[in-house]
């Protein structure tokens, strides 16, 4: 790169930051609550996509974490088994971030609430590793533990992204509010695809014959 | 240890119903903050001379009272008289942000849909308190409301809500309801139990205690005084479609009458043993009503009694509610997709493995409306108006809607149908099946058969709630005795 692009690599960088901190002010947009759908099939297979950042993000806070899921491993997924609506379950490291991603039935609230009334305290040991952790234990402040998960769930885009700013009245604003969102939220799920839809984990494992 | 119960400091109607023929739902603006604690503070005074009190569950030692007064508020109510807003926070956020917007979650889309509301449901934040009268009879319950408006003084009435029952307990359709209610530990012992289902914490219907979801607490709002001992309650407006209904079960029963299947779901003969004797058609359309429900007409359950509503011996009235469905895996009996076996699926096999137990809530309805008389039908609105009391709105009440009732999670082989008679759904892709034998009957193209006309998140707060709300007038409170002003 010649000095001259990387100079205005540099100021490019600048005024977006300026740019964008301005707009955050003036034209700030609002992250839309995820929507229910009132067909069927739409309120199956959801996803959860949960970044928590660990406290401890060097090598030796990462390996710990990758420890302490490690021990707890065969009590996550019975319990996960357990809440009967989890199709799949991921626990990730990413970046400093203990990611866990899932596919499951039904609402959000009630699949957390599920989740801690079967595998709660397991849980709560896995955040004391990560930081700003919310009340422990989860059973005791279930409202909290919910809101502490929906606020660490990536945002997930609609496909149509026009819907996710339905009062702004000016086509022409869309990219702005698009570059205001993803300000707002570092972690975003862009899409997803299942390879047979409207199907619950349950009617699967009945279809299969495996027992739900 | 858990706190004893303290009954006094209860309001009566959440752990045990009145039984009262009347009802007035006195849907309340709050014009008058000040005026409007002074009423609280007097109506809990245990001085009946000012206004009518509102009624604990402490146990009546004497005869019944004629007239029982109880209170629910929104949660701009709760703002309204002076609740500020940390300690409105602190309440679950589906109350807060009341029943409209849950709307999609809870199923009130297409004829149900907040935009179609009755007027006075219109406007959610003028929605501050309901105010219950049940009495004895209609001349009780006008007097009891009356004293009530002209007491206060603080309230501007949007709606007074009647209902009455019919007789039998019936409801519009024509069911017995009222049967089933959960039973809880502390309250309910061998002597005073009903039914071998499980008791249920106390927790799933008052603040402050153990839940039936293991470990789990729901918070307490602050201050402790406001949230503890308090309960929710989802108050619907549910108007029935009664002839479409009944128009149902007719085109049900002709496709049965000449459908091979039809024989094997009722073996012809078998009405003609039943009391009264009926008609095949007429018994059909019966059986195709009970399938949709899980009981009988006359309550009795499929369970216990598949093809007769007389079964011989009598079920007695106290047996009624003793069955479960664990017996039953597949639905022969009672279809796993029918009203009740969705809404409380007792020991039956489901697919939220932690919750059978875990969603129970305490429904007290009473019709509104003319009954139907198919001989002389009249166009009229008619309905129900539906209680569902719960200590978390969002686990109990709307997890119910929103994956039993419609959704059909509960079990792989409902996923995907709603409710028969409470889903909202529309003939398109609407679908009834149950299985008869080795076969299946289904039915489809049936209409959402109960429309949402209104409704509230109410909190129904302790007696040391309400003298708490009162004292939040003080200073301010001017006692005036003008008469309210009714709004028709
Ligand atoms: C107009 C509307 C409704 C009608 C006509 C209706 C009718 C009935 C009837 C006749 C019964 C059987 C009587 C009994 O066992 O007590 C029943 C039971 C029940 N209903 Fe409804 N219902 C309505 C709305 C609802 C709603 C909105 C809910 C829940 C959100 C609900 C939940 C239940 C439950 C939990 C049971 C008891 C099931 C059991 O314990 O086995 N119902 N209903």
């Amino acid at each position: 790169m010649t000095i001259w692009a990387k100079i205005s690599a540099f100021l490019r960088r600048i005024m977006e930051t300026v740019l964008v901190a301005f707009w955050r002010k003036v034209a700030p947009v609002k992250t839309p609550e995820p929507e229910y759908s009132t067909a069927l099939a739409d309120n199956l297979q959801m996803h959860m996509n949960l970044v928590m950042p660990l406290a401890d993000q060097t090598a030796v806070g990462r390996a710990q974490a990758v420890q302490a899921v490690a021990a707890n491993i065969d009590e996550l997924f019975t319990g996960l088994s357990n809440v009967g609506t989890v199709h799949f379950a991921r626990f990730d490291l990413v970046g400093g971030n203990l990611c866990m991603y899932s596919v499951f039935d039904g609402d959000f609230r009630a699949y957390i609430r599920d989740f801690i009334s079967v595998f709660g305290s397991v849980f709560d040991a896995l955040l004391g590793l990560v930081a700003d952790p919310p009340p422990s234990p989860s059973a005791l402040h279930p409202e909290e533990f919910i809101d502490w998960i929906h606020r660490h769930d990536a945002f997930q885009i609609p496909r149509d992204l026009t819907s996710l700013f339905p009062e702004e009245r000016n086509i022409k604003n869309l990219s702005r509010d698009l570059v205001l969102l993803l300000d707002a939220n570092r972690n975003v799920q862009i899409g997803r695809f299942s390879g047979y839809p409207g199907v619950s984990v349950a009617q699967i494992r009945h279809g299969t014959g495996m027992g739900w | 240890m858990e706190p004893a119960i303290n009954w006094p400091d209860l309001q009566g109607n959440i752990l045990r119903g009145y039984r009262k023929h009347f009802v007035r739902h006195l849907v309340l603006t709050v014009d008058r903050p000040a005026a409007a604690c002074r009423w609280l503070a007097d109506a809990t005074s245990g001085d009946d001379s000012r206004t009518p009190q509102i009624t604990t569950a402490q146990p009546w030692s004497g005869d019944k009272p004629t007239s029982c007064v109880n209170i629910g508020l929104t949660a701009s109510g709760l703002a309204k008289l002076g609740v500020s807003p940390a300690s409105i926070a602190s309440f679950p956020h589906e109350f807060v942000a009341g029943m409209p917007s849950r709307s999609k979650l809870i199923g009130d889309t297409g004829p149900s849909d907040p935009s179609g509301w009755k007027r006075e449901w219109q406007d959610h934040e003028r929605i501050h308190l309901m105010i219950s009268v049940h009495a004895d009879n209609a001349a009780i319950r006008a007097a009891v409301a009356d004293r009530i408006m002209a007491a206060s003084g603080a309230f501007r009435l949007l709606a007074a809500l009647d209902g009455e029952d019919f007789p039998g307990g019936k409801v519009h359709f024509g069911y017995r309801d009222s049967i089933s209610q959960p039973q809880f530990y502390g309250v309910h012992g061998p002597d005073n139990r009903r039914d071998d289902q499980p008791l249920v914490e106390i927790g799933a219907m008052l603040l402050g205690y153990a839940t039936p979801v293991e470990d789990i607490r729901w918070r307490v709002p602050s201050p402790h005084v406001l949230g503890f001992n308090g309960s929710f309650n989802a108050f619907r407006v549910l108007e029935q479609q009664v002839e479409q209904f009944e128009q149902f079960l007719s085109e049900c029963a002709d496709r049965l009458m000449t459908d091979p299947v039809g024989k094997r779901l009722l073996p012809p003969g078998e009405e003609k043993k039943w009391t009264p004797p009926m008609s095949r058609r007429d018994a059909l359309r019966e059986m195709v009503a009970a399938k949709m429900l899980g009981r009988w007409y006359n309550g009795v359950p499929l369970e216990m009694s598949p093809h007769s509503p007389s079964p011989q011996p009598p079920i007695g009235e106290e047996k009624l509610n003793d069955y479960g469905y664990s017996h039953d895996p597949d639905g022969q009996r009672c279809p796993i997709g029918s009203h009740m076996r969705r809404s409380n699926p007792r020991d039956a096999k489901i697919v939220q493995r932690n919750t059978n137990h875990a969603r129970r809530i305490i429904r007290r309805g009473i019709p509104y409306g003319p009954m139907y008389d198919p001989a002389l039908p009249v166009k009229a609105e008619r309905g129900l108006l539906g209680s569902f009391m719960c200590a978390s709105l969002t686990s109990q009440f709307e997890a119910l809607q929103y994956d039993w009732t419609n959704l059909g999670l509960i079990d792989p082989r409902i996923t995907g149908t709603n409710d028969p008679i409470l889903g909202n759904n529309e003939p398109l892709h609407s679908r009834f099946t149950f299985p008869v034998g080795e076969e299946k009957v289904t039915f489809r193209g049936f209409p959402h058969f109960i429309h949402t006309r209104g409704g509230a998140y109410l909190f129904q707060p302790s007696i040391s709630a309400i003298r708490y709300l009162a004292s939040l007038g003080d200073g301010k409170a001017a006692r005036k005795s003008s008469g309210a002003a009714y709004v028709d």
